[in-house]
Protein backbone atom coordinates (compact mmCIF):
# COMPACT_ATOMS: atom_id res chain seq x y z
CA UNK A 1 0.00 0.00 0.00
CA UNK A 2 3.19 2.33 0.78
CA UNK A 3 3.54 5.31 -1.96
CA UNK A 4 -0.47 4.65 -3.48
CA UNK A 5 -3.39 7.06 -2.86
CA UNK A 6 -6.02 4.62 -1.73
CA UNK A 7 -9.41 3.87 -1.46
CA UNK A 8 -11.52 2.14 1.47
CA UNK A 9 -14.08 0.49 -0.66
CA UNK A 10 -17.48 0.38 1.34
CA UNK A 11 -19.36 -2.55 -0.36
CA UNK A 12 -22.78 -2.22 1.43
CA UNK A 13 -25.04 -5.37 0.27
CA UNK A 14 -22.49 -7.24 2.09
CA UNK A 15 -22.54 -5.84 5.08
CA UNK A 16 -24.74 -7.39 8.25
CA UNK A 17 -24.19 -5.13 10.68
CA UNK A 18 -22.23 -7.18 13.11
CA UNK A 19 -20.61 -3.71 14.32
CA UNK A 20 -16.71 -5.19 14.22
CA UNK A 21 -15.36 -2.70 12.25
CA UNK A 22 -16.70 0.17 15.45
CA UNK A 23 -15.02 -1.92 18.09
CA UNK A 24 -11.58 -3.17 16.11
CA UNK A 25 -11.62 1.19 15.38
CA UNK A 26 -12.27 2.00 18.87
CA UNK A 27 -9.36 -0.70 20.05
CA UNK A 28 -6.62 0.36 17.79
CA UNK A 29 -7.66 4.33 18.40
CA UNK A 30 -7.76 3.47 22.18
CA UNK A 31 -11.15 5.42 22.32
CA UNK A 32 -13.03 5.30 25.53
CA UNK A 33 -17.00 4.04 25.50
CA UNK A 34 -19.50 6.54 26.40
CA UNK A 35 -22.94 5.69 28.75
CA UNK A 36 -25.28 5.40 25.91
CA UNK A 37 -29.19 5.65 25.48
CA UNK A 38 -31.52 3.08 24.04
CA UNK A 39 -33.50 5.68 21.27
CA UNK A 40 -35.48 2.97 19.80
CA UNK A 41 -32.88 1.39 17.63
CA UNK A 42 -29.87 -1.08 17.16
CA UNK A 43 -27.91 1.99 16.14
CA UNK A 44 -25.57 2.62 18.71
CA UNK A 45 -24.15 4.69 19.81
CA UNK A 46 -26.84 6.99 18.37
CA UNK A 47 -24.28 9.44 16.35
CA UNK A 48 -20.78 9.73 16.00
CA UNK A 49 -18.95 10.87 18.98
CA UNK A 50 -15.22 12.20 19.21
CA UNK A 51 -14.59 8.50 20.70
CA UNK A 52 -17.04 6.78 17.89
CA UNK A 53 -14.94 7.14 14.56
CA UNK A 54 -17.06 5.23 12.68
CA UNK A 55 -20.68 4.13 13.54
CA UNK A 56 -23.23 1.39 11.62
CA UNK A 57 -26.24 3.35 11.27
CA UNK A 58 -29.31 0.89 10.99
CA UNK A 59 -32.66 2.45 8.85
CA UNK A 60 -35.82 1.00 8.03
CA UNK A 61 -37.37 1.45 4.92
CA UNK A 62 -40.30 0.24 2.69
CA UNK A 63 -39.50 -2.81 0.59
CA UNK A 64 -41.69 -4.84 -1.18
CA UNK A 65 -45.03 -6.10 -0.56
CA UNK A 66 -45.01 -3.59 2.46
CA UNK A 67 -42.09 -5.47 4.09
CA UNK A 68 -39.88 -3.94 6.24
CA UNK A 69 -36.09 -3.21 4.91
CA UNK A 70 -33.08 -2.61 6.95
CA UNK A 71 -30.25 -0.11 5.66
CA UNK A 72 -26.93 -0.65 7.36
CA UNK A 73 -24.77 2.01 6.66
CA UNK A 74 -21.04 2.81 7.88
CA UNK A 75 -20.63 6.34 8.85
CA UNK A 76 -17.22 8.09 9.09
CA UNK A 77 -14.97 10.44 7.54
CA UNK A 78 -14.96 10.15 3.40
CA UNK A 79 -11.47 11.22 3.07
CA UNK A 80 -12.19 14.18 0.78
CA UNK A 81 -9.69 15.21 -1.87
CA UNK A 82 -11.21 18.99 -1.74
CA UNK A 83 -11.70 18.80 1.65
CA UNK A 84 -13.41 21.69 3.22
CA UNK A 85 -12.31 20.69 6.60
CA UNK A 86 -8.44 21.54 5.38
CA UNK A 87 -9.59 24.31 3.69
CA UNK A 88 -11.06 26.22 6.73
CA UNK A 89 -8.72 24.72 9.56
CA UNK A 90 -7.10 27.85 10.33
CA UNK A 91 -3.53 25.69 12.11
CA UNK A 92 -3.10 23.56 9.16
CA UNK A 93 -3.89 20.57 12.30
CA UNK A 94 -6.36 19.05 9.28
CA UNK A 95 -4.26 17.56 6.10
CA UNK A 96 -3.97 15.44 3.03
CA UNK A 97 -1.51 12.49 4.04
CA UNK A 98 0.69 10.93 1.59
CA UNK A 99 -2.23 8.38 0.94
CA UNK A 100 -4.86 10.86 -0.04
CA UNK A 101 -6.48 10.13 3.43
CA UNK A 102 -7.36 13.33 6.29
CA UNK A 103 -5.46 13.09 9.12
CA UNK A 104 -5.30 15.44 12.21
CA UNK A 105 -2.06 17.10 14.11
CA UNK A 106 -3.79 16.81 17.51
CA UNK A 107 -0.76 19.31 18.77
CA UNK A 108 -1.87 21.99 16.23
CA UNK A 109 -6.29 21.56 16.70
CA UNK A 110 -7.02 24.58 18.60
CA UNK A 111 -10.93 23.49 19.03
CA UNK A 112 -12.07 26.33 16.98
CA UNK A 113 -15.03 23.86 15.20
CA UNK A 114 -14.36 25.46 11.83
CA UNK A 115 -14.38 21.89 10.67
CA UNK A 116 -17.48 20.88 12.31
CA UNK A 117 -18.99 23.75 10.45
CA UNK A 118 -17.58 23.01 7.13
CA UNK A 119 -18.13 19.23 6.89
CA UNK A 120 -20.96 18.38 4.46
CA UNK A 121 -20.70 14.82 5.69
CA UNK A 122 -20.84 15.82 9.43
CA UNK A 123 -18.15 14.25 10.45
CA UNK A 124 -15.71 15.50 13.06
CA UNK A 125 -16.66 15.43 16.65
CA UNK A 126 -15.60 17.75 19.65
CA UNK A 127 -14.32 16.69 22.99
CA UNK A 128 -14.49 19.64 25.57
CA UNK A 129 -12.56 18.14 27.62
CA UNK A 130 -9.57 18.16 25.61
CA UNK A 131 -10.64 21.04 23.17
CA UNK A 132 -9.77 19.23 20.11
CA UNK A 133 -12.20 17.63 17.67
CA UNK A 134 -11.77 14.41 16.30
CA UNK A 135 -12.20 12.18 13.46
CA UNK A 136 -11.52 8.42 11.85
CA UNK A 137 -8.07 9.25 9.86
CA UNK A 138 -8.13 6.38 8.01
CA UNK A 139 -5.93 4.39 10.50
CA UNK A 140 -3.00 6.36 9.15
CA UNK A 141 -0.75 4.48 11.84
CA UNK A 142 -1.61 1.29 10.46
CA UNK A 143 -1.59 2.23 6.44
CA UNK A 144 2.03 3.64 7.16
CA UNK A 145 3.51 -0.02 8.75
CA UNK A 146 1.69 -1.37 5.63
CA UNK A 147 -1.52 -2.44 7.71
CA UNK A 148 -4.60 -2.04 6.43
CA UNK A 149 -7.18 0.12 9.09
CA UNK A 150 -8.73 -1.82 11.90
CA UNK A 151 -11.88 -1.49 10.39
CA UNK A 152 -11.13 -3.49 7.03
CA UNK A 153 -9.13 -5.77 8.82
CA UNK A 154 -12.14 -6.86 11.05
CA UNK A 155 -14.74 -6.96 8.44
CA UNK A 156 -15.73 -10.63 8.65
CA UNK A 157 -18.02 -10.34 5.05
CA UNK A 158 -15.71 -8.68 3.14
CA UNK A 159 -17.53 -5.57 2.57
CA UNK A 160 -14.80 -3.46 3.75
CA UNK A 161 -11.97 -3.32 1.52
CA UNK A 162 -8.92 -1.06 1.18
CA UNK A 163 -6.49 -0.80 -2.07
CA UNK A 164 -5.27 1.58 -4.92
CA UNK A 165 -8.04 4.26 -6.39
CA UNK A 166 -8.50 3.63 -9.67
CA UNK A 167 -8.47 -0.40 -8.38
CA UNK A 168 -11.26 -0.20 -6.10
CA UNK A 169 -13.44 2.01 -8.19
CA UNK A 170 -13.17 -0.32 -11.14
CA UNK A 171 -14.10 -2.62 -8.60
CA UNK A 172 -17.00 -0.93 -6.93
CA UNK A 173 -18.94 -0.30 -10.50
CA UNK A 174 -18.03 -3.94 -11.76
CA UNK A 175 -20.20 -4.64 -8.36
CA UNK A 176 -23.19 -2.18 -8.43
CA UNK A 177 -23.26 -3.77 -12.20
CA UNK A 178 -23.88 -7.06 -10.88
CA UNK A 179 -26.22 -5.79 -7.87
CA UNK A 180 -28.32 -4.32 -10.16
CA UNK A 181 -31.64 -2.88 -9.34
CA UNK A 182 -30.82 0.90 -8.53
CA UNK A 183 -27.59 -0.22 -6.70
CA UNK A 184 -25.16 2.85 -7.02
CA UNK A 185 -21.57 3.89 -6.67
CA UNK A 186 -21.11 6.38 -4.22
CA UNK A 187 -17.93 8.64 -3.59
CA UNK A 188 -15.64 9.50 -6.90
CA UNK A 189 -18.06 11.87 -8.36
CA UNK A 190 -17.95 14.13 -5.58
CA UNK A 191 -15.32 16.89 -3.99
CA UNK A 192 -13.18 15.66 -6.58
CA UNK A 193 -13.14 11.92 -5.30
CA UNK A 194 -13.05 10.88 -1.57
CA UNK A 195 -11.01 8.23 -0.54
CA UNK A 196 -13.74 6.29 1.20
CA UNK A 197 -16.22 4.97 -1.82
CA UNK A 198 -19.60 3.30 -1.19
CA UNK A 199 -21.80 0.76 -3.51
CA UNK A 200 -25.08 1.56 -2.29
CA UNK A 201 -27.70 -1.13 -2.74
CA UNK A 202 -29.99 2.00 -2.82
CA UNK A 203 -30.19 5.07 -4.53
CA UNK A 204 -28.07 7.84 -2.31
CA UNK A 205 -31.19 9.35 -1.72
CA UNK A 206 -32.63 7.19 0.37
CA UNK A 207 -29.74 6.69 3.26
CA UNK A 208 -30.18 9.09 6.21
CA UNK A 209 -27.87 11.51 6.87
CA UNK A 210 -25.55 11.08 3.67
CA UNK A 211 -25.66 13.78 1.40
CA UNK A 212 -26.90 13.91 -2.54
CA UNK A 213 -24.73 15.92 -3.69
CA UNK A 214 -21.95 16.80 -1.51
CA UNK A 215 -19.90 19.63 -1.96
CA UNK A 216 -17.41 22.07 -0.23
CA UNK A 217 -20.21 24.93 0.98
CA UNK A 218 -20.58 27.88 -1.07
CA UNK A 219 -20.16 29.97 1.58
CA UNK A 220 -16.84 28.59 2.50
CA UNK A 221 -15.66 28.42 -1.48
CA UNK A 222 -16.57 32.16 -1.23
CA UNK A 223 -14.04 32.75 1.84
CA UNK A 224 -11.56 30.99 1.20
CA UNK A 225 -10.86 31.49 -2.69
CA UNK A 226 -12.34 34.90 -2.82
CA UNK A 227 -12.46 36.94 0.26
CA UNK A 228 -9.07 35.29 1.76
CA UNK A 229 -7.22 36.74 -1.73
CA UNK A 230 -9.11 39.69 -1.76
CA UNK A 231 -8.19 40.79 1.83
CA UNK A 232 -4.28 40.99 0.47
CA UNK A 233 -4.91 42.88 -3.19
CA UNK A 234 -7.08 45.51 -1.00
CA UNK A 235 -4.55 46.16 1.46
CA UNK A 236 -1.88 45.87 -0.59
CA UNK A 237 -3.57 48.48 -3.12
CA UNK A 238 -4.20 50.98 -0.18
CA UNK A 239 -0.99 50.44 1.11
CA UNK A 240 0.11 51.28 -3.05
CA UNK A 241 -2.21 53.99 -3.78
CA UNK A 242 -1.10 56.10 -0.49
CA UNK A 243 2.72 55.85 -1.33
CA UNK A 244 1.75 56.81 -5.11
CA UNK A 245 -0.44 59.94 -3.40
CA UNK A 246 1.63 61.08 -1.08
CA UNK A 247 4.94 60.58 -4.17
CA UNK A 248 2.44 62.51 -6.41
CA UNK A 249 0.02 64.64 -4.79
CA UNK A 250 2.41 64.92 -1.38
CA UNK A 251 0.40 65.97 1.57
CA UNK A 252 -2.21 68.11 2.44
CA UNK A 253 -0.32 71.08 4.59
CA UNK A 254 -2.18 73.34 6.38
CA UNK A 255 -2.25 76.58 4.69
CA UNK A 256 -0.48 79.52 6.91
CA UNK A 257 -2.98 81.32 9.01
CA UNK A 258 -1.71 85.08 9.07
CA UNK A 259 -5.36 86.45 10.22
CA UNK A 260 -4.72 85.68 14.19
CA UNK A 261 -7.51 88.88 14.89
CA UNK A 262 -9.07 86.26 16.92
CA UNK A 263 -6.12 84.69 18.30
CA UNK A 264 -7.49 80.86 18.28
CA UNK A 265 -9.24 81.55 21.29
CA UNK A 266 -11.86 78.27 21.98
CA UNK B 1 -6.68 77.20 26.20
CA UNK B 2 -3.59 77.28 23.85
CA UNK B 3 -2.52 80.41 22.07
CA UNK B 4 -3.51 80.05 18.31
CA UNK B 5 -4.34 75.92 18.81
CA UNK B 6 -7.28 74.56 19.22
CA UNK B 7 -8.75 71.70 21.16
CA UNK B 8 -10.10 69.25 19.00
CA UNK B 9 -10.90 66.56 21.47
CA UNK B 10 -11.32 65.43 24.71
CA UNK B 11 -9.52 62.85 26.84
CA UNK B 12 -12.36 60.44 27.11
CA UNK B 13 -12.83 60.83 23.40
CA UNK B 14 -9.00 59.73 22.91
CA UNK B 15 -9.69 56.90 25.60
CA UNK B 16 -12.44 55.65 23.64
CA UNK B 17 -10.59 56.05 20.06
CA UNK B 18 -7.46 54.44 21.41
CA UNK B 19 -8.88 51.33 22.84
CA UNK B 20 -11.11 50.73 19.53
CA UNK B 21 -7.64 51.18 17.53
CA UNK B 22 -5.92 48.98 19.53
CA UNK B 23 -8.16 45.93 19.66
CA UNK B 24 -8.93 46.65 16.46
CA UNK B 25 -5.43 46.40 15.04
CA UNK B 26 -4.80 43.20 17.53
CA UNK B 27 -8.37 41.81 16.34
CA UNK B 28 -6.57 42.64 12.62
CA UNK B 29 -3.21 40.65 13.14
CA UNK B 30 -4.38 37.53 15.19
CA UNK B 31 -7.11 37.48 12.72
CA UNK B 32 -4.76 37.61 9.88
CA UNK B 33 -2.76 34.33 11.23
CA UNK B 34 -5.74 32.57 11.55
CA UNK B 35 -6.30 33.04 8.10
CA UNK B 36 -3.11 33.27 6.22
CA UNK B 37 -0.96 30.79 6.93
CA UNK B 38 2.14 32.20 6.09
CA UNK B 39 1.42 34.49 9.21
CA UNK B 40 0.84 31.80 12.04
CA UNK B 41 4.43 33.06 13.32
CA UNK B 42 2.33 35.84 15.61
CA UNK B 43 0.86 32.70 17.05
CA UNK B 44 4.30 31.61 18.02
CA UNK B 45 4.67 34.52 19.53
CA UNK B 46 1.59 34.58 21.76
CA UNK B 47 2.68 30.80 22.66
CA UNK B 48 0.98 28.75 19.98
CA UNK B 49 -2.38 29.23 17.88
CA UNK B 50 -4.98 28.19 20.72
CA UNK B 51 -3.76 31.47 22.58
CA UNK B 52 -3.85 33.62 19.96
CA UNK B 53 -7.24 32.29 19.26
CA UNK B 54 -7.83 32.97 22.85
CA UNK B 55 -6.09 36.07 22.88
CA UNK B 56 -8.67 36.87 19.42
CA UNK B 57 -11.77 36.39 21.28
CA UNK B 58 -10.92 38.29 24.50
CA UNK B 59 -9.87 41.19 22.47
CA UNK B 60 -13.13 41.21 20.18
CA UNK B 61 -14.75 41.62 23.88
CA UNK B 62 -12.96 44.95 24.54
CA UNK B 63 -13.56 45.90 20.97
CA UNK B 64 -17.28 45.94 21.36
CA UNK B 65 -17.37 47.43 24.78
CA UNK B 66 -15.37 50.41 22.70
CA UNK B 67 -17.38 50.66 19.46
CA UNK B 68 -20.27 51.11 22.11
CA UNK B 69 -18.57 53.89 23.74
CA UNK B 70 -17.32 55.28 19.89
CA UNK B 71 -21.16 54.97 18.01
CA UNK B 72 -22.73 56.91 21.64
CA UNK B 73 -20.12 59.51 21.32
CA UNK B 74 -19.59 60.06 17.93
CA UNK B 75 -22.83 59.53 15.89
CA UNK B 76 -23.84 62.56 15.93
CA UNK B 77 -21.05 64.29 14.82
CA UNK B 78 -19.70 61.43 12.22
CA UNK B 79 -22.69 58.89 11.74
CA UNK B 80 -24.78 61.26 9.75
CA UNK B 81 -24.43 63.46 6.78
CA UNK B 82 -25.36 66.47 5.98
CA UNK B 83 -26.81 66.42 1.96
CA UNK B 84 -26.20 68.26 -0.48
CA UNK B 85 -22.81 69.74 0.53
CA UNK B 86 -21.65 66.36 2.08
CA UNK B 87 -22.51 64.80 -1.26
CA UNK B 88 -20.66 67.61 -3.08
CA UNK B 89 -17.84 66.64 -1.15
CA UNK B 90 -18.16 62.85 -1.99
CA UNK B 91 -18.45 63.91 -5.63
CA UNK B 92 -15.31 65.81 -5.69
CA UNK B 93 -13.39 63.21 -3.83
CA UNK B 94 -12.75 66.08 -1.23
CA UNK B 95 -10.25 67.21 -3.54
CA UNK B 96 -8.08 64.54 -2.55
CA UNK B 97 -7.68 63.01 -6.25
CA UNK B 98 -7.51 65.69 -8.38
CA UNK B 99 -7.92 69.58 -8.64
CA UNK B 100 -10.83 71.08 -7.75
CA UNK B 101 -11.78 74.68 -7.67
CA UNK B 102 -11.78 76.53 -4.33
CA UNK B 103 -15.93 77.98 -5.36
CA UNK B 104 -16.71 74.03 -5.77
CA UNK B 105 -15.59 72.62 -2.19
CA UNK B 106 -18.18 72.51 0.47
CA UNK B 107 -16.80 73.81 3.44
CA UNK B 108 -15.95 71.16 5.51
CA UNK B 109 -17.35 70.97 9.52
CA UNK B 110 -15.71 68.73 12.30
CA UNK B 111 -15.58 65.75 10.01
CA UNK B 112 -15.72 65.54 6.33
CA UNK B 113 -17.93 62.79 4.33
CA UNK B 114 -14.57 60.60 4.54
CA UNK B 115 -14.39 60.59 7.84
CA UNK B 116 -18.04 59.35 8.20
CA UNK B 117 -17.90 56.92 5.92
CA UNK B 118 -14.88 55.46 7.58
CA UNK B 119 -16.51 55.63 10.69
CA UNK B 120 -19.79 53.99 9.41
CA UNK B 121 -17.55 51.43 8.31
CA UNK B 122 -16.31 50.52 11.38
CA UNK B 123 -19.35 51.17 12.81
CA UNK B 124 -21.96 49.30 11.20
CA UNK B 125 -19.41 46.36 10.67
CA UNK B 126 -18.02 46.28 13.67
CA UNK B 127 -21.31 45.57 15.03
CA UNK B 128 -21.59 42.59 12.72
CA UNK B 129 -18.41 41.61 13.60
CA UNK B 130 -19.04 40.73 17.26
CA UNK B 131 -21.81 39.10 15.78
CA UNK B 132 -20.66 37.27 13.58
CA UNK B 133 -17.72 36.27 16.14
CA UNK B 134 -19.70 35.59 19.08
CA UNK B 135 -21.13 32.27 16.35
CA UNK B 136 -17.65 31.45 15.79
CA UNK B 137 -16.59 31.65 19.44
CA UNK B 138 -19.82 29.29 20.39
CA UNK B 139 -21.23 27.55 16.96
CA UNK B 140 -22.61 24.49 18.97
CA UNK B 141 -26.32 24.08 18.84
CA UNK B 142 -26.33 26.35 15.65
CA UNK B 143 -27.58 25.38 11.59
CA UNK B 144 -24.65 24.93 10.04
CA UNK B 145 -25.55 27.12 6.69
CA UNK B 146 -25.98 29.93 9.22
CA UNK B 147 -22.60 29.25 10.43
CA UNK B 148 -20.65 29.42 7.70
CA UNK B 149 -22.16 32.63 6.19
CA UNK B 150 -21.21 33.84 9.72
CA UNK B 151 -17.40 32.48 9.09
CA UNK B 152 -17.99 34.48 5.41
CA UNK B 153 -19.11 38.04 7.02
CA UNK B 154 -16.59 37.79 9.45
CA UNK B 155 -13.79 37.58 6.51
CA UNK B 156 -15.86 40.23 4.57
CA UNK B 157 -15.43 42.75 7.70
CA UNK B 158 -11.32 41.88 7.33
CA UNK B 159 -11.35 42.98 4.03
CA UNK B 160 -13.04 46.14 4.40
CA UNK B 161 -11.77 47.42 7.40
CA UNK B 162 -8.06 46.25 7.39
CA UNK B 163 -7.25 48.15 3.84
CA UNK B 164 -9.63 51.23 5.20
CA UNK B 165 -8.00 51.47 8.41
CA UNK B 166 -4.76 52.12 5.60
CA UNK B 167 -6.51 55.05 4.60
CA UNK B 168 -7.06 56.46 7.71
CA UNK B 169 -3.52 55.74 8.91
CA UNK B 170 -2.16 57.56 5.71
CA UNK B 171 -4.91 60.76 5.89
CA UNK B 172 -3.75 60.99 9.72
CA UNK B 173 -0.40 61.13 9.35
CA UNK B 174 1.65 61.91 6.55
CA UNK B 175 -1.04 62.40 4.38
CA UNK B 176 -2.72 65.74 5.98
CA UNK B 177 -0.24 66.90 8.03
CA UNK B 178 -1.04 68.46 11.50
CA UNK B 179 -4.13 65.96 11.97
CA UNK B 180 -2.55 63.25 14.46
CA UNK B 181 -2.49 65.33 17.31
CA UNK B 182 -6.14 65.41 17.74
CA UNK B 183 -5.60 61.95 18.88
CA UNK B 184 -2.84 62.20 20.96
CA UNK B 185 -2.53 65.99 22.40
CA UNK B 186 -6.44 66.84 21.32
CA UNK B 187 -4.77 70.14 20.28
CA UNK B 188 -4.33 70.81 16.72
CA UNK B 189 -3.26 74.14 15.11
CA UNK B 190 -5.84 76.92 14.04
CA UNK B 191 -4.47 76.97 10.26
CA UNK B 192 -4.85 73.24 10.64
CA UNK B 193 -8.51 73.33 11.44
CA UNK B 194 -9.12 76.69 8.64
CA UNK B 195 -7.64 74.36 6.31
CA UNK B 196 -9.27 71.03 6.78
CA UNK B 197 -12.41 71.95 8.97
CA UNK B 198 -13.06 75.68 8.22
CA UNK B 199 -17.27 74.97 8.82
CA UNK B 200 -16.48 73.65 12.39
CA UNK B 201 -14.00 76.53 13.28
CA UNK B 202 -16.67 78.79 12.04
CA UNK B 203 -18.97 77.13 14.36
CA UNK B 204 -16.77 77.06 17.78
CA UNK B 205 -15.43 80.67 17.11
CA UNK B 206 -18.80 82.30 16.96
Amino acid sequence: MKGLELVKLIDLSRCTACRGCQIACKQWNNLPASKTNNFGSYQNPPDLQWNTWTLIRFQEIEGQNNKVKWLFRKDGCMHCTDAACIKVCPTQALYHTEFGSVAVDYDRCIGCKACITACPFDVPRYDSVTNKIYKCDLCYSRLKANQPPACVQSCPTGALQIGAKDEMIAKAYKRAQELGDGATVYGDKYVDGTHVIYVLPQKAAVYEKLPDRPEVPAPILVWKDVLKPLGLIATGGVIGAAIVHYVTHGPKAPIEDNSNDQGGAV
Amino acid sequence: MKKGMIKATSGFERLVHWCLALSCLTLCFTGMAMMYHSMDFIGDMMGGMGNLKTVHNYTGVVFGVALIFAIGMWWKEAGLFSFPADWQWISCAGGYLWHVDKDKMPQVGKYNPGQKIFFLVVALYGIIMCISGYFMWFPEGYAKGLLQNMYLLHALGFVLIFPFFFIHLYLATIGVPGSAPAMFSGWVTRAWAKTNHPKWLKEIEK
